[in-house]
């Protein structure tokens, strides 16, 4: 298992349309994938997990993931955040 | 043996219909000028344009969550169905400005329940489209999706406008 820590700068923060990218990246891999905010964790795979945190800007995340595919799902996660100006 | 009698599941409808989440007109979720919407990146779904800045319970579920920006609200249905709605296009940019939400995460709400109100006009004026999906962000779960409407006027809660049916 990998973790990874970043903070948010987007300044609308995970909405919507971040929420579906971050989630189309996680899709890709059999790796389980989760977010972790607020002491809360959910599947980054679900779209609706995702929005329910309600992740707003200058929060604090982590993206705990474990699996075969671990270290390549990671890179792609933080690709993905740092590519849409997500987080850092 | 007499508990497995006894405790037999309450039985969750497989088949459910969404009734319209707004009064207005039909759009196919192909034509909102939206990417992340028109290819279904978030799930399938239908869009409607609205004539009233009022959205209602397309069915009965939980309030998974009102985005603090209170321009989308996410629905689960007992059975497992997520249906995200999202008033109008680039709205997140208005920070909550004229929308305002008449439910929390947690809740539980029936078809017709008053969502979000906002200001039409406002939305018309500062977004880039008023148009509104609704979307079932879990679409991978369903065997069966049918849209009863491809346009056309319908009035909130009135009319249904998606079937669909969970494995």
């Amino acid at each position: 298992m990998i973790e990874k820590q970043y903070k948010v700068i987007e300044e609308t923060g995970i909405h919507a349309r971040p929420a579906t990218v971050l989630v189309q990246a996680a899709g890709k891999f059999d790796s389980s994938i989760q977010l972790e905010y607020n002491e809360k964790r959910v599947n980054l795979k679900s779209i609706m997990g995702v929005m329910a945190l309600g992740i707003g800007q200058g929060a604090e995340i982590k993206i705990i993931v474990e699996g075969t595919d671990e270290k390549e799902a990671l890179q792609s996660i933080e690709e993905t955040l740092t590519k849409e100006g997500l987080a850092v | 043996m007499f508990t497995k009698l006894f405790k037999k599941k309450e039985e969750t409808p497989k088949t459910i219909e969404l009734k319209a989440h707004m009064s207005g007109n039909i759009v196919p979720l192909e034509d909102v000028p939206d990417p992340v919407f028109a290819e279904k990146m978030m799930g399938d779904g239908l869009a409607i344009e609205p004539t009233e800045g009022k959205v209602v319970a397309p069915v009965k579920g939980e309030i998974v969550q009102v985005f603090p920006t209170k321009h989308a609200v996410g629905i689960k249905t007992s059975n497992g169905v997520e249906v995200l709605i999202h008033i109008g296009l680039e709205t997140v940019a208005m920070n909550g400005e004229g929308f305002k939400a008449h439910v929390s995460a947690g809740e539980k709400v029936n078809v017709g329940d008053v969502l979000l109100t906002f200001d039409l006009d406002l939305v018309k004026q500062k977004a880039k489209s008023i148009v509104t999906p609704l979307i079932i962000t879990n679409t991978e779960v369903m065997i069966n999706f049918e849209k009863p409407f491809c346009s056309g006027k319908v009035d909130a809660s009135e009319e249904t406008i998606l079937v669909v049916t969970v494995n």
